[in-house]
């Protein structure tokens, strides 16, 4: 069924009984919002990346200086591409970008420290994390010989693992 | 398990049972988990994806989980819709790229992503409002796969997870509600107001930011650091009984203020969706809506809350298109989904066997 006022497809559909007099009604979305017939309430778009990035422009700001700098050795993403895409590059960031993070924690979560369940086995993992990032360096450059090399330092360390 | 035998079975989580599931479509927990020799799927190569992807399948053959994968990557677009439609994967998994999947349950009640945002997304779901069984479950399933991966995790800080807002225990624990009276009765923006002052997310049918449809709501958690698992399920088990509450006065106002108004409008849903020759997604949402309302209210009673339920799934466009083995244009998809509906709900009380 059309609209009735721009002939796109209708969706908000009324009948109404005015002085026993019947009228119906079809009207696409944007011509029943114009006509001030809500359609039913969506909830606000959350829109979390915004939500995060407001909050990481407003708690680091004054730490950019410093943190502007900083680059993550494990896998190699700047604090500033985390600030602009609100995601991080390793496990490693938290403890590189800390100084940057807690107060966005502490904003977010109203807390900096984890309390619930403890994963098994956690210790001494991550370290092949730079080497894969050498690894990636290595291709990105072209030196197949040390790419070769990097990766059977990896494939040692997953055997021992 | 194939996606064609999926298009004949639906979810567990579409059942109807368990408790309060007039209103509580379902309950899921999906916790979010990294490897520690991985940089997170965002940074991460084709060939460290295709790794991470080993790594899981991996340790999905090792701890015996009784799974089916999926590979998405090798997905056309119309599947990957299909398990959006289905709750199996996210709209982010679909339209991301490189290597990728999920791991299904025969019930789909366990869904596991692999390379979505974070390497995994352990998901378990069920019908009703039983969160607590829910967490037993998905909890299991992660210890079963810890024992085989060695995730991301810091003592400070906890699972160590890809966006700041999940890090700590990476839990995000939801429900599935259906608000119609709530709606009617414009008092829904109040219950969104007060859930969001408590730090509650609410969204649509279909996950974040996604107009909600049908008046389904999922309202989660927001907080994932410095409370335990139990404790953030716990804000759900107190906050959703009173939501039930509102509902069930805002459905019972309507049944004795405006009863014959309401018993007309759930005769015209149901009788539309009986007989329509061509009818919109949207407009079949609203009206399987009252549908559903109207069968929990005791004002349709040759029809059960299981179809219902598996309706608003499988008019969707995706499931339309599987169905009838082919792509169809939206008028197409219109005329299918009238032919479905009025396939489904021509002999009432019973769903078609599976």
């Amino acid at each position: 069924m059309r609209c009735q006022r721009c002939q796109k497809e209708a969706s908000v559909h009324l009948t109404e009984q005015i002085q026993g007099q019947r009228r119906e009604l079809h009207l696409c979305q944007a011509c029943a919002r114009k006509a001030g017939l809500s359609l039913p309430e969506s909830p606000p778009n959350l829109a979390l990346d915004a939500v995060v990035q407001s909050l990481i422009v407003a708690h680091v700001g004054e730490l950019v200086g410093e943190l502007a700098e900083s680059t993550c050795p494990d896998c190699g993403i700047k604090f500033m591409e985390f600030r602009a895409a609100a995601r991080l590059g390793c496990p490693q960031d938290y403890r590189v970008f800390s100084a940057g993070l807690l107060p966005l924690l502490q904003r977010y979560h109203g807390a900096t420290r984890h309390v619930g369940k403890v994963a098994r086995r956690h210790e001494g993992a991550g370290q092949q994390l730079r080497l894969r990032t050498q690894l990636r360096a290595a291709i990105a450059r072209e030196d197949y010989e040390e790419a070769a090399r990097l990766r059977d330092r990896l494939r040692l360390k997953d055997s021992q693992a | 398990m194939t996606l064609d035998d999926l298009t004949k079975s639906s979810g567990e989580w579409l059942r109807g049972n368990g408790p309060e599931s007039d209103i509580v479509m379902c309950s899921r927990i999906r916790l979010a988990r990294n490897l520690a020799d991985f940089p997170f799927t965002n940074r991460a190569s084709r060939s460290e994806k295709t790794e991470i992807e080993a790594h899981f399948k991996g340790a999905m053959a090792h701890a015996k989980l009784e799974l089916s994968y999926l590979d998405v990557n090798a997905l056309g677009n119309l599947d990957r819709l299909f398990l959006v439609e289905r709750q199996i994967i996210s709209r982010e998994l679909a339209n991301s790229d490189g290597p990728r999947g999920v791991a299904i349950s025969s019930l789909e009640n366990v869904a596991i992503m692999v390379n979505e945002e974070d390497h995994l997304r352990v998901q378990f779901m069920l019908s009703g409002f039983r969160l607590g069984e829910v967490w037993d479950a998905v909890n299991q399933l992660d210890d079963r796969l810890e024992e085989q991966l060695a995730y991301a995790f810091s003592p400070q800080l906890g699972y160590l997870t890809a966006c700041p807002t999940n890090v700590g225990t990476g839990i995000r624990v939801g429900v599935m509600l259906h608000l119609p009276g709530l709606v009617q009765t414009k008092q829904i923006d109040k219950v969104f107001r007060a859930l969001q002052k408590i730090n509650l997310a609410v969204r649509g049918l279909y996950g974040e930011g996604s107009q909600a449809s049908g008046d389904f709501y999922q309202i989660s958690n927001q907080q994932t650091l410095g409370k335990s698992e139990p404790e953030l399920i716990k804000i759900l088990t107190d906050v959703v009984p009173q939501v039930l509450q509102y509902e069930r006065a805002a459905r019972q106002t309507l049944l004795t203020e405006r009863r014959q108004h309401l018993h007309d409008q759930v005769s015209r849903a149901y009788g539309v969706l009986k007989t329509a020759q061509t009818i919109s997604s949207e407009e079949t949402m609203l009206l399987l809506s009252s549908v559903r309302m109207g069968i929990n209210l005791g004002l349709i009673d040759d029809l059960s809350i299981a179809t219902v339920n598996e309706l608003f799934i499988q008019t969707q466009p995706a499931f339309l298109q599987k169905l009838r083995g082919s792509e169809l244009g939206v008028e197409e998809r219109n005329v299918a989904r009238a032919s479905y509906l009025r396939s489904r709900l021509s002999n009432g009380r019973q769903a078609p066997r599976h």
